[in-house]
């Protein structure tokens, strides 16, 4: 095919390559397989066995394309400049977005906190406010940490900013753990999902917010595994701080409506 | 094409399917949004083919029905519409009128692109699965949880899609603040890029808050939460208010893009400035700040205190305030202008007279005193066919015909494409007026009989003939795009003698759209000379 290279359509731009990318229609193929198919499967026709069927062609595909995408990211970054600068620009859009999400399911609690009769609602156990003054302690240091790290970063100080960001991967581990360990001891108290309006909202925001650490872990990995290697993006670093910074504050809200009002 | 174009079909081939070009993208929103709007158009005939005669008529199984409806609306809206919008006209034009290259992501723009379309594919299954959706696109609880329809297909269409919109916002966000030409100033801006601006902000934070609505939703039917029953806690009112704090918004997701591309196809055809530039570019971007805090008017018959009723009809009202300072706009622009009637500019006209009667009836709508009557009869489904649905469609066609010749290469046949505008425009008008009066005389929305009042039976067989002639215009204008693609003539590069950016560039405009990026230092979207 390579060797018919024909001429453009778009006689004026003719110096210009049309991009190509396999990878955005395979990686919307694969969340098909991954999301819809196999909750479906499972959850409304009853067939494990099918639902792991898809996953078996999703996982792998997702995991495809998305190795694929960056692979083509890093190869293409001086040929497309363009898409490496605006991503800093980009990400206060998409958080705005994200907090949108954050503010449906805190005034969907509100709203039915406030035409309860009595709260909290009959089968709640009791929770401990210990713990989430921990977790606030711990994602408020690793927001500090990820800041020295950037600090580092600017003065170009590499190792520094490597073991600050490392820190801050530690920390935010540590906090998605004691979550998951305080989920599970409250299930295994029988507290769940649909216990009542307050188990609904509680298990929904918390697990919610955690989602959104797995997102950021995964940026500041992403960020680190490269780093190792000697190349660092700063654009890269800003977009995946600032992001952290959000999963910081908007914990605040979370801890103070969900757990201490 | 020469014989080394033969042989690269597969090039050809692999250079659309695995495009990350902002028209290409574009054009490829356009094929799957037309797929849905055939699909869901279909949908629509069924339903006024059953409501033609009073008695069971199509089916005899009113589940059948409520199929119907859901996949009409779902498709109309989420399928056709918005992305028609927000995916085709914005990503092929704002780069184009803004003189940049691409948008700021071309991969994230094809990963939109591409879960749109899964989106399609996955309503499409409905028809396939032995348990289709059966509660409206609204899928209010309690039903949609008790339901026997398959509710995850409809809530993850939903999620999918608002994730493609979502990334497409920002996208496009990203790329106008960043990637305008040098000198393309924000008041040398086009509307179609202003009005399409404020949409996407509107998106942005209005999207989420379905996602949530319809998570819980999921959640309730699939995993045991409470949100929405009553019996444990939750509140049934809550979904309707989560749903109408993004979908009416999404009304103006759909009205601001429709006004700009209106306004730039009566500028043209009008040789004219856009008359008070300024206050139209304001009252878009009132509309955007304004859309929040006005859902509550799909609540009125659902029950709250009369303060809130009140309340939410002024701010109802109000919003009408800054859209009508865009009408004027577009009224003042024709003013004294040298108007010339091609097909495109027929469409832009026809979308403001809809939009016209769409708006006025809109009025009567958010008084609670005569919504509590009108509420839920065909009055409400005539006045947002007209303010939304065909309005919006006309727009997407007046811009498809405006932009033909620059996306294709291909003259359009004036003749047949008027026709195609005068038989629709006959048939909306004979469908949709006859609707105010049958929902007047109290003929409830979604019921799929109405045994009990044969007098309904005349005004509804006017309506379902003229849904007919609608049908038939629409396939008059599909012609007219095969017949040009097939046979029309070769399009020069700016056919309409417009001032905009968008046809400096070649015919069909290449990879990069410009060899050089454009200097925009003296440019000027509507300088046309006159009005000045
Ligand atoms: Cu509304």
């Amino acid at each position: 095919m390579e060797g018919h290279d024909v001429a453009h359509h778009g006689g004026a731009a003719g110096h210009h390559e049309w991009e190509v990318s396999l990878w955005p229609l395979l990686l919307s193929v694969s969340v098909l397989f991954v999301l819809p198919f196999p909750f479906a499967l499972y959850f409304v026709y009853k067939s494990g066995l099918l639902a792991v069927l898809a996953l078996g062609i999703g996982v792998p595909l997702l995991t495809v394309s998305l190795v694929g995408w960056v692979s083509e990211a890093i190869k293409g970054r001086n040929v497309n400049s363009v898409e490496q600068g605006l991503g800093t620009g980009a990400v206060p859009f998409f958080i705005v977005a994200e907090a949108f999400i954050f503010a449906g399911f805190l005034a969907a609690y509100w709203a039915t906190r406030l035409l309860a009769p009595s709260w909290p609602p009959a089968g709640t156990p009791h929770i401990s406010m210990t713990i989430p003054v921990i977790m606030t302690i711990i994602l408020v240091s690793s927001s500090v940490t990820i800041h020295f790290a950037e600090e580092k970063l600017e003065h170009n100080n590499v190792s520094g900013f490597i073991s600050w960001l490392i820190v801050t991967i530690v920390l935010g581990a540590v906090f998605f753990l004691i979550s998951a360990y305080e989920w599970s001891h409250l299930m295994g108290a029988g507290f769940t999902f649909s216990t009542n309006i307050y188990g609904s909202s509680f298990f929904s925001i918390t697990g919610f917010h955690a989602s959104h650490v797995i997102v950021g872990l995964t940026g500041f990995i992403a960020v680190l595994i490269p780093a190792l290697r000697g190349t660092v993006s700063k654009n890269f670093v800003k977009s995946v701080s600032v992001y952290w910074h959000f999963v910081d504050i908007v914990w605040f809200f979370v801890v103070s409506q969900v757990y201490f009002w | 094409m020469s014989a080394p174009a033969q042989a690269g079909f597969g090039k050809v081939l692999k250079e659309w399917i695995f495009t990350c070009d902002h028209k290409r993208v574009g054009i490829l929103y356009l094929i799957g949004s037309l797929a849905a709007f055939l699909v869901a158009g279909l949908m629509a005939m069924l339903i006024r083919v059953e409501l033609s005669s009073v008695g069971p008529t199509l089916t005899a199984n009113p589940g059948t029905y409520n199929v119907w409806l859901y996949f009409h609306g779902a498709a109309m809206i989420l399928g056709f519409q918005i992305p028609a919008l927000t995916g085709f006209l914005a990503n092929y034009l704002i780069p184009l009128q803004i003189g940049a290259k691409d948008v700021a992501f071309p991969r994230l723009n094809a990963l939109s692109l591409w879960l749109f379309w899964m989106g399609i594919v996955l309503a499409l299954l409905t028809f396939v699965i032995p348990d289709p959706p059966d509660f409206m696109w609204t899928a209010y609880p309690p039903y949609s949880i008790i339901s026997s329809g398959n509710t995850a297909f409809y809530t993850f269409t939903v999620l999918i899609m608002g994730f493609a919109s979502i990334a497409g916002g920002v996208n496009l966000i990203t790329t106008i603040i960043y990637m305008r030409a040098p000198g393309m100033t924000w008041s040398k801006l086009n509307m179609f890029v202003w009005c399409t601006f404020a949409a996407f902000i509107v998106q942005l934070i209005f999207v989420p808050v379905l996602g949530t609505a319809v998570t819980m939703l999921t959640f309730d039917k699939y995993l045991g939460t409470t949100f929405f029953s009553p019996g444990s806690g939750g509140d049934v009112l809550l979904y309707q208010n989560l749903f109408w704090f993004y979908s009416h918004p999404a009304v103006y997701v759909i009205l601001l893009p429709f006004l700009g591309i209106v306004f730039d196809v009566v500028a043209t055809f009008a040789r004219n400035r856009v008359f008070n530039y300024k206050a139209a570019v304001y009252g878009a971007i009132a509309v955007a700040l304004m859309s929040g805090e006005v859902w509550i008017h799909h609540l009125y018959a659902s029950g709250m205190p009369d303060w809130i009723r009140i309340g939410m009809m002024i701010s109802t009202i109000l919003i009408s305030v800054p859209v009508g300072v865009m009408m004027i706009s577009l009224v003042g622009t024709l003013y004294r202008g040298a108007i010339d009637f091609k097909s495109p500019m027929l469409w832009a006209l026809g979308c403001m007279f809809l939009f016209l009667i769409g708006g006025l009836t809109g009025i009567p709508n958010a008084m609670s005193a005569i919504d509590l009557h009108i509420h839920d009869t065909h009055f409400v489904v005539a006045h947002f066919h007209y303010v939304m649905a065909v309005a919006g469609t006309f727009a997407v066609m007046a811009g498809v015909t405006y932009l033909f010749p620059k996306m294709f290469g291909k003259m359009c046949n004036e003749g047949i494409s008027k026709l195609g505008f005068v038989v629709t425009f006959i048939g909306a008008n004979v469908t949709f007026f006859s609707m105010f009066f049958v929902g007047l005389q109290g003929m409830p929305r979604r019921y799929f009989d109405y045994q009990q009042f044969p007098q309904f039976q005349g005004l509804n067989q006017l309506i379902t003939v003229g849904a007919f002639i609608m049908a038939l215009g629409f396939l008059i204008v599909l012609i007219s795009w095969i017949h040009a693609l097939v046979a029309g003539k070769k399009a020069v590069d700016n056919p309409w003698g417009s001032r905009s950016l968008e046809w400096t560039t070649s015919t069909p405009p290449g990879p990069g759209n410009w060899a050089e990026v454009p200097d925009c230092t003296n440019f000027d979207p509507y300088g046309y000379g006159s009005n000045k």
